[in-house]
């Protein structure tokens, strides 16, 4: 699958390099042989039919499995050439660096100030003024300041679906990582807040390389630069976004992206 | 952020210089919460040895068996175990009855409303009443007001009182363990709510019910403070020690063993008191065995599959 | 035919429906009978005798047979003793149920668990006796004292029969937690730690608080296990190393010998009353603590 890399992939830093990626839930092969390259600050969508493991491709990448019993990795995630699985790293920092955003907004039950802080606090942040301004420079980058910056006092769970969405995206940069994993990120909320996250994520990949699980084929062609396709359990094939959508090489992924897969 | 930084390898990039201290704290915090959930079981565990080495030397068939004697040493507990095992017999009889049928309408017929609230709050309120507190009222209605003086329906009515809102509470969460598609599948047969609730809702929960009515069957077992002003607190000597009439003083096990220390009329006291503890253990833990076995058991039989 | 097996079906409906109800309302009735009888019994020492509440509630002075009933002292036993039961129990029942929540592999736990489950069987008689035996001579030993009953003694009794309860619920509590929380503190570099303590433990407080609560409620309404190991000297505490006595104790001990009618058996109702007061107050505090979460 190495040798199907986008043909325009060798100019690019490759941030993230997956090799021979197995996942098991317990007996059960839930991911095979994959592998990938995503290059530094671009957007990589994964797509296909639900149950075709993109998600359980996405979580693998920041040891999200970890917390899964029963749930096993093989092979190799390199995060700048460093293997994320080694022995010797701690997820805990793995997970600093490569931050998340899920399926559906998961704000704290705390207030939205908190909420925006609380990795910067956990990361040893305690100086106020300076949380003060993480979290308006968080909020603005995910495009949320305007709408909450006289209420940050207010619990986040009175923020509409789509507002903490962004809140839970500015949480994630408020840690300051360097990949950001996202989760079907739109798929809990309206066209309206949707386009919102994805003008977002328009922005977000000046600093920040994007990886995207998304089940919708339009959003992946509006939003990302490089697309892979998963069909049960296997990456099928990986391309350019405008070669995946017009000049697919498989068959299987022709199927899908002319609707001949649910 | 700068393009050099990700030439550097990643292990020396970790970022956060508390990362190390955060994880060491991680780390203890873990072993404490491993360390004090182990030590807990530990405790028990010795307990339980110990009272089983304790009481070993007491426990014969004349102990099990024998009337307690006053004055003089060597008395058993024969009657006392017998007037558990009756009061608790009687107790369930009002005890089961009662509470699943509150439990079945609270679960199956009430939509809600003013009545089912006043039925949760009685039973959470009748829940939290200290057991001596009831033992009082049931002193002031039982024992004085109908002047039945101290006896083993008193005894059990008052247990039944103590009871019930748990007992309510397991039909409640059985019941609400059968599938809704059971209720619907009956339904469309034309069957009417209670043709189902009888023949296929209360069949399907019949293992966590009969679960939930052992463990109970534990508490009742071993209540005291209830039972001494109620049910009475002496094995009415002179009459047939094994005694089923319900309006004669009753003394069970767990009464004995506060009152035989507490009276201490006889000379082998801890001989007596040691040997009863560890009756009453052993029945507890019995108990609970029974519970999971014949839960899981009847669980098997009436759904096809363990739950 | 059909008809008339119907009928006979919807008359069925009818009787249950009746049977049922019946049932239910068993339990407002027992619960409006049980404070009847014990708010006539309990304030009868006010209205019939003439004694003062406030002496009641604050004299230390008891003579029951000599007609003073200051029951101060058992009502600070009560609530030492309680107190310190759950300094002991409350944090290590929570602690225990993160670790049944978050941290025991299943195998651990099904081999923890109904220890913990054989615990809440015990009866508290038996607690009493084993804190007879065993921990009264200990305290005796470690502290050089004679005796080693008292309301030390008794909080460690009481912290060890609460621990169940507060086990339970707040694993409870936890586990309602939605998953999301975890993999979200997760995913932004949290630790298993700082998880449970940041955001966990917080988004459980009412539920923990409710396990906390009815660890109060089972200390302070305890009564043999109490009795057997507080020493019942009715003075007022100064030392947890020394007797003292509860309000639970000083109705079992007294309850039997005091005549009826007399004041004395009107003060030990008045202080069945102010337990089961306190009981009503704490469930009312759940439902507080309850209504807060939605």
């Amino acid at each position: 699958m190495i040798q199907s890399q986008p043909a325009a992939a060798p100019a690019l830093a490759d941030k993230m390099k997956i090799e021979n990626l197995d996942i098991f839930y317990g007996t059960f092969q839930a991911m095979k042989r994959a592998n990938l390259s995503v290059p530094d600050r671009h957007v990589m969508a994964l797509i296909g039919p639900s149950g075709c493991g993109k998600s359980t491709f996405l979580r693998a990448l920041n040891r999200m499995h970890d917390l899964t019993p029963g749930a096993r990795v093989e092979g190799k995630v390199t995060l700048d050439g460093v293997d994320i699985y080694a022995p010797s790293i701690d997820p805990v920092t793995v997970r600093h660096r490569i931050g998340m955003v899920f399926q559906r907004p998961n704000p704290f039950p705390k207030s939205i100030f908190e909420n925006v802080v609380y990795g910067a606090k956990i990361h040893g942040e305690k100086n106020p003024k300076r949380l003060a301004e993480i979290a308006e420079k968080s909020l603005r980058a995910a495009a949320l300041w305007d709408e909450v910056k006289d209420r940050l006092s207010r619990s986040a769970l009175d923020l509409s679906g789509g507002q903490q969405q962004r809140l839970c995206i500015a949480r994630v940069l408020a840690v300051e990582p360097e990949v950001i994993l996202m989760d079907e990120p739109a798929s809990a909320l309206d066209p309206i807040a949707t386009s919102k996250i994805e003008d977002l994520i328009g922005e977000l990949k000046r600093d920040y390389t994007v990886i995207i699980v998304t089940h919708s084929m339009q959003q992946a062609a509006r939003i990302s630069d490089f697309t892979s396709f998963f069909l049960l359990g296997e990456l099928i094939e990986v391309g350019t976004t405008s070669d995946i959508f017009t000049r697919p090489r498989d068959k299987r992924t022709e199927d899908y992206i002319t609707g001949r897969y649910g | 952020m700068a393009q050099a930084v990700i030439a550097q390898p990643a292990v020396a990039r970790l970022r956060g210089s508390n990362a190390r201290s955060r994880r060491i704290v991680d780390r203890i915090a873990t072993a404490a919460l491993w360390g004090a959930s182990s030590l807990v079981v530990l405790l028990l565990l010795l307990f339980i040895g110990f009272e089983f080495y304790r009481g070993a030397s007491s426990i014969s068939w004349q102990f099990l068996t024998g009337s307690p004697t006053a004055g003089t040493a060597g008395g058993g507990i024969g009657p006392l175990i017998f007037n558990s095992f009756y009061v608790l017999i009687l107790t369930l009889a009002f005890t089961v009855p009662i509470s699943v049928c509150a439990g079945m309408y609270l679960q199956e017929y009430s939509a809600g409303g003013r009545f089912k609230a006043i039925v949760q709050f009685s039973a959470e309120s009748l829940a939290t009443v200290p057991s001596i507190v009831m033992g009082l009222f049931g002193l002031l209605v039982f024992v004085s007001a109908l002047h039945w003086h101290f006896t083993a329906l008193g005894g059990a009515l008052t247990l039944t009182l103590l009871n019930l809102p748990a007992m309510m509470r397991v039909t409640q969460e059985a019941l609400a363990g059968v599938p809704g598609t059971y209720r619907e599948a009956s339904m469309a047969c034309g069957a009417t709510k209670w043709q189902t609730v009888l023949k296929v809702i209360l069949p399907s929960a019949i293992g966590p019910l009969t679960t939930g009515v052992v463990l109970v069957s534990g508490r009742i077992f071993g209540e005291t403070a209830a039972l001494i002003y109620t049910a009475g607190a002496s094995v009415s000597y002179g009459r047939s020690a094994y005694d089923v009439n319900p309006f004669h003083t009753a003394e069970t096990l767990a009464v004995g063993l506060y009152q035989v220390h507490r009276e201490a009329l006889v000379p082998d006291v801890d001989r007596i008191a040691n040997g009863s503890a560890l009756v009453l253990l052993v029945m507890v833990l019995v108990f609970n065995v029974v519970a999971r076995v014949v839960g899981r058991a009847l669980t098997l039989r009436f759904t096809g599959k363990a739950r | 035919m059909v008809g008339v097996r119907a009928s006979k079906a919807h008359r069925d409906e009818g009787i249950a429906l009746v049977v049922l109800m019946s049932c239910s309302a068993l339990f407002v009735i027992a619960i409006a009978l049980i404070l009847g009888f014990l708010a006539f019994n309990g304030t009868r020492l006010f209205w019939g005798d003439h004694y003062s509440p406030l002496k009641f509630l604050f004299g230390t002075d008891w003579d029951g047979f000599g007609g003073h009933y200051g029951a101060a002292t058992f009502i600070a036993g009560s609530l030492v003793a309680t107190g310190m039961a759950i300094a002991i129990g409350g944090p290590l029942g929570v602690a225990i149920g993160v670790f049944f929540s978050e941290l025991a592999p299943k195998r651990v736990a099904t081999a923890f668990k109904p220890a913990i489950e054989v615990l809440v069987g015990i009866p508290s008689v038996v607690y009493g006796w084993l804190g007879l035996t065993l921990l009264v001579p200990a305290i005796a030993t470690v502290f050089h004292l004679p005796d080693g009953d008292g309301l030390l003694a008794a909080g460690i009794v009481l912290s060890i029969m609460i621990l169940p309860t507060v086990i339970s619920l707040s694993e409870d509590a936890l586990r309602v937690v939605p998953n999301s929380l975890r993999e979200g503190s997760a995913a932004l570099g949290a630790t298993r730690w700082e998880t449970i303590t940041k955001v966990l433990l917080p988004s459980a407080s009412s539920g923990i608080a409710v396990a906390v609560i009815l660890g109060v409620a089972r200390a302070i309404g305890e009564t043999l296990a109490v009795q057997l190991v507080l020493g019942n000297a009715a003075i007022l505490p100064t030392s947890l190393l020394k007797p003292a006595a509860a309000l639970t104790s000083e109705i079992v001990m007294d309850m039997g010998d005091a005549p009826d009618g007399s004041g004395f058996k009107h003060a030990l109702f008045a202080m069945a009353f102010l337990l089961l007061l306190i009981s009503m107050g704490l469930i009312l505090l759940i439902r507080l603590a309850l209504r807060r979460r939605t």
